[in-house]
């Protein structure tokens, strides 16, 4: 195979952290090309610097053996690659022509659109994949899989030859996951090499033919995914042995802490009932779009219920708002990191001390020795690395980020926790903390709730489990007592009559 | 629903004029803001005189916006009236809106300020560099033609602000006396306290200050009294003769006023007006100025 | 701690253009570098300098009022009218700082509660409060009042006058305010991410409230002291002050998309303002020319702030 791209001893810094440090990786002809890596390792830095959104401080990118200086964006795309982001860069109003030939729409000689044939070249781009999207639709109007067949056939119309996927598969459902992967072999044999990025382990047996890791910005391996096993690969990530990865913890379970009765908004879910106690952790598990966030929201307050009653210590509550839900010791870790658990232009200390300043202010003025006191032994506590507590929460890598989040309502000791997606987006290592932190909360008598899509997780941390589908909890299974196949099932609502 | 409610406001501005229409003169009239204190002057006079004939008299304020103005004149023609009296925002904005308006038959005079057409009934204006010439005369006179006066211009561009500042200016340069220093104050009170106090600095030997309206002449006022200065040593003159400047005459203060008389003149459009739609008479000129003056008392 | 010119233009740009144009003032202007003349910047620079301060409020939270313009219009009218009337004087100051406030309750109310955005609201209440300057005053100033109120814009303690006093009070207790209370801390919160400020179960509506009430309050403050000043109250005070506030703000570095900010900034940006209708009067630049000048600091003065944007 021919080499296509190599990237050679690159380095790049930014105040106060070295994000690359001599980093190496390259990319044959037709070949699928896994980096991995725990999250602030370096693979979103260097896919930045390969799409040439950054600059390298040192080192040089090789495009079929020749050097090429980066000036920016619209170089490399001209070169031939293209980046898929994570956060997809569609306009959603939009339609699926418009967004593919973005600036460059075929044209009249009198400068009028030509629609027909831009139509005609998506249906023709689209092809391939054999997929059923209409080139008028909106964006917005389409799912997310194919919002993401979208990105490919953008990335095709300029004639890429490289293509980066960041974490391809976190939008998709088991079944879209298939296709995308059918795709993925179909674009191979087309000729077009794809650097595929990924945290789920398990997906890169499927597709990938190489494997690069990447640990604090140095490449530590590069080999043929034949020659590796899962557990090398995660040791190769975290640089240790991750024997315990699921940690245990005998804990005792108290007395009933939050109680739910009736739960219900129409149209998101109906009848909810559950409880938990001192010293437990709830799973609640579902497919996307099952309502398993919406329900916590609802608990929280930050939806108004139709109807169904909320009990805490045995007492029944008002909970119209979060203030209301904070007031009464409920803290909720959104699923949406940065847009609800962060605010990303604030230091690490802001966010921390965000919900206890009406607890520490004396006439008035906040008393700032206390709560810095208190931040900085969370931040020492739960080891999040950041240079300062002044640092801004933009700059930390997403598991330091989650901890922020999660230090915010440890620093208020909260009765009930709800987590929602504690672990979306995180590496192995920091997931082992955090479920660490999750175990330690329970033992200190707090009554921990786990909203997760991961199997794995939910069957490992949970005393019970809670399978919600289509808005209702159609299971609970105890630790111990069901297979994660019959969990799926009851997820997927085979157990369920149709409603 | 919405529209029903537009619709019944429409019908309710729209009923009273129309009613009257049949027995009672009706006559439009815009000004560019009643904010300013020479329009409202105007406006109340133009009251007094409408009463007087019988006429009925519709306000519009165009807010200071050539916009809102021609809005007001489509509304004025769309609700019939008999005559337009109007002082445009600028000579040039209004003229469409005007030529439509007497396409439609409703004569149309314009007041203090022309507007650049031949089809207006009649224009009754002060002349503004006649008045900016009449201002500097008093300061040459009661220096004496020999010192130094500091100038305040009105808000850049204006009409108002371009003409009495060439008036003035043109006056000075054939004189003795010299303008030290001018600034623009923006027609604005608080505006001529502040720039009256840089400029004091730099020229501490001014003879007299000029304002191009009174607003900013009793800023400066407020400047000179702030800064301990024997107001009675200079020599003072703004410019439109509203209340307040009279007042600070009367507490001798202020030294003199330039009046271009608004009262009178809408008065004399309206009057104008009046004679063309009742009695089917042109008015023997179709320019008249009335002689800025400055008043001392 | 090393010196770095990048990091030093990076913090303080705009302090260090502030001084580059003090300096050139200084050597085109035998008059500017003068304690007299500092002093009068310092006093003009109070009225809007203190409408700035409420400001930066709002556009941390990221929102923008442009109605202070016309607030203090309404405050300095009623303000003379209840002086004229001879109401007693602490009854006045009062009288006028609630009707600010008022004005402010109510944009912050339409805003949060009413789910407005607040260019909306604010153009709204702009045209009300002048309105009903204009209702009140009939159009004409008002004047003639009792000597002792003069104090406020026209006195002096220990030789500095009043107003500065005021303007320099309101900046110190707003930048206490800003680092070293809840509201302060929120208003930051607020602009940066107002989701994540509900989620963590603060009522983040009533703190984005307080912002427009604040700005109320410095708006009428200021009104106090025009009034005083020009010893009168009239229609077409602040006509046109939104614009000078709002750009002292954005000159000072607070992001128009809020959660970035200082009152130092602020000042500072007040100050550059003051400094450039001062210096353009003292070297008598041309009208027309002052506006082109004042349109390319606020430019360059956001631009500047672009960059240390992209430089972090």
């Amino acid at each position: 195979m021919q080499t296509l791209l190599e990237m050679v001893g690159i380095c790049k810094s930014f105040p106060g952290v070295r994000a690359l440090d001599k980093m190496s990786f390259d990319l044959f002809e037709g070949e699928v090309h896994a980096l991995v890596g725990e999250n602030g390792a370096g693979k979103s830095t260097l896919m930045k610097i390969l799409s040439g959104l950054y600059l390298a401080d040192e080192g040089e990118i090789r495009l079929r053996g020749k050097k090429i200086v980066v000036t920016g964006i619209r170089q490399m795309i001209d070169a031939g690659i293209s980046v898929i982001y994570q956060e997809l860069n569609l306009i959603q109003h939009l339609s699926v022509a418009e967004n593919i030939f973005l600036g460059r729409e075929p044209r009249y000689a009198g400068g009028f659109i030509n629609w027909k044939k831009m139509y005609a070249d998506v249906d023709r781009l689209l092809k391939p994949f054999n997929v059923d999207i209409d080139p008028r639709a909106k964006i917005l109007s389409i799912g997310p899989a194919f919002q993401q067949v979208v990105e490919i056939a953008k990335a095709l119309s300029l004639k890429a030859d490289i293509i980066v996927m960041d974490e391809p598969t976190a939008p998709l459902t088991g079944n879209e996951v298939e296709r995308l992967f059918e795709m993925i072999n179909a674009l191979k044999k087309s000729g077009v090499s794809i650097i595929y990025i990924s945290h789920r382990l398990e997906e890169l047996a499927r597709v990938a033919d190489r494997v690069t890791i990447i640990r604090d910005g140095s490449m530590i391996v590069t080999k043929p995914l034949s020659e590796l096993n899962t557990e090398e690969i995660i040791r190769h990530m975290v640089g240790r042995h991750l024997s315990e990865q699921y940690p245990v913890a005998e804990i005792p379970v108290g007395a009933e802490v939050l109680r739910v009765e009736a739960l219900t908004k129409k149209g998101v879910c109906s009848d909810v009932s559950f409880s938990v106690r001192k010293g437990e952790i709830v799973g609640f598990t579902g497919l996307v779009g099952a309502g398993r966030t919406e329900i916590m929201q609802l608990i929280y307050g930050y939806l108004k219920r139709d109807s169904g009653k909320v009990f805490i210590d045995g007492k029944e509550t008002t909970i119209r708002n979060p203030r209301d839900a904070v007031l009464k010791g409920i803290g909720l870790i959104p699923e949406e990191r940065k847009k609800q658990g962060l605010v990303l232009g604030l230091s690490v200390f802001d966010n921390s001390a965000l919900t206890i300043l009406d607890k520490f202010s004396r006439f008035g003025l906040l008393r700032m020795k206390t709560i810095g006191d208190l931040v900085r032994g969370m931040v020492a506590k739960m080891e999040i690395k950041t240079p300062t507590i002044r640092q801004q929460v933009r700059y930390l890598s997403g598991g330091n980020q989650q901890k922020v989040v999660l230090s915010k309502w440890f620093v208020r000791n909260c009765k009930v926790y709800i987590f929602d997606e504690p672990t979306r987006g995180i590496d192995v290592g920091a997931k082992v903390e955090i479920y660490k932190l999750m175990q330690n909360l329970a033992l200190q008598g707090a009554a921990v709730i786990m909203v997760s899509s991961e199997l794995l997780e939910i069957m490992n941390m949970s005393d019970r489990i809670e399978v919600v589908f289509s808005g209702r909890i159609v299971k609970e299974f105890k630790k111990g007592e069901a297979s994660s196949e019959d969990v799926m099932e009851y997820a997927l609502g085979l157990h369920s009559r149709a409603s | 629903m919405k529209k029903v409610l537009i619709l019944l406001t429409m019908v309710l501005v729209l009923l009273p004029a129309n009613i009257f229409a049949q027995k009672q003169i009706v006559i439009g009239m815009t000004v560019p803001g009643l904010q300013f204190p020479f329009f409202v002057t105007m406006k109340a006079e133009a009251d007094a005189a409408a009463a007087k004939l019988g006429v009925k008299l519709l306000f519009i304020d165009a807010e200071n916006s050539s916009d809102k103005q021609m809005a007001a004149i489509e509304s004025f023609v769309a609700q019939k009236v008999d005559g337009i009296l109007i002082s445009p925002m600028t000579t040039d904005s209004l003229v469409p809106a005007i030529e439509a308006a007497v396409k439609a038959g409703i004569p149309v005079a314009t007041v203090d300020r022309k507007a650049n057409t031949n089809v207006v009934l009649i224009h009754v204006g002060a002349d503004n560099v006649e008045g900016g010439r009449a201002a500097a005369r008093y300061i040459v006179d009661k220096l004496k033609n020999k010192g130094g006066v500091i100038e305040l211009e009105g808000t850049p561009g204006s009409s108002a602000a371009v003409d009495r500042k060439k008036g003035f200016d043109e006056v000075m340069k054939k004189s003795g006396v010299k303008i030290l220093v001018s600034q623009t104050a923006e027609f604005d009170r608080a505006k001529g306290q502040s720039v009256m106090e840089n400029l004091m600095q730099v020229y501490p030997k001014f003879d007299a200050v000029f304002g191009a309206n009174d607003e900013m002449i009793i800023g400066a006022i407020e400047a000179m009294s702030g800064a301990n200065i024997d107001l009675k040593t200079k020599v003072t003159i703004g410019f439109d003769a509203t209340t307040d400047a009279l007042s600070y005459m009367a507490e001798g203060k202020l030294g003199a006023t330039i009046d271009q008389f608004p009262g009178k003149q809408a008065g004399q459009a309206l009057q104008a007006l009046f004679d063309k739609i009742k009695n089917k008479k042109n008015p023997a000129k179709n320019v008249t100025y009335i002689n800025p003056l400055p008043v001392t008392k | 701690m090393k010196f770095n010119l990048r990091n030093t233009l990076k913090n303080y740009g705009i302090v260090i253009a502030f001084l580059i144009i003090c300096a050139l003032l200084a050597f085109m202007s035998p008059v500017f570098f003068t304690l007299n003349n500092m002093i009068l910047v310092i006093r003009q620079t109070s009225i809007y300098g203190i409408m700035a301060v409420g400001m930066t409020f709002v556009i941390l939270t990221g929102g923008i009022d442009l109605s202070v313009g016309s607030i203090l219009a309404l405050s300095g009218a009623i303000c003379a009218g209840m002086l004229k009337s001879g109401m007693p004087l602490p009854l006045v100051l009062a009288l006028t700082m609630a009707v600010g406030l008022g004005c402010g309750l109510f944009n912050g109310l339409v805003i949060t509660v009413g789910r407005i955005t607040p260019f909306v609201v604010s153009l709204g209440m702009m045209s009300i409060a002048r309105g009903i300057t204009l209702i009140y005053t009939k159009g004409y100033p008002i004047s003639g009042f009792q000597p002792e109120f003069r104090f406020i814009g026209g006195g002096y303690v220990f030789g500095v006058p009043v107003p500065i006093i005021i303007f320099l009070g309101i900046v110190l207790i707003a930048f206490v305010v800003l680092t070293q209370t809840r509201l302060g801390r929120y208003t930051y919160a607020i602009g940066g991410n107002e989701e994540t400020v509900k989620l963590s179960g603060i009522n983040a509506g009533f703190f984005k409230s307080l912002a427009y009430v604040i700005a109320g309050l410095t708006a009428s403050i200021s009104a106090l002291i025009s009034t005083s000043r020009l010893n009168s109250g009239g229609p077409q005070a602040g006509i046109g002050y939104e614009l000078d506030v709002i750009a002292a703000v954005v000159i000072g570095g607070t992001s128009l998309n809020g959660g970035r900010g200082s009152i130092w900034g602020t000042f500072v940006g007040a100050l550059m303002i003051g400094v450039i209708n001062n210096g353009m009067n003292l070297l008598g630049i041309s009208s027309y020319f002052q506006l082109v000048v004042k349109g390319f600091i606020i430019i360059g003065a956001v631009l500047l702030d672009r960059l240390r944007e992209q430089a972090d």
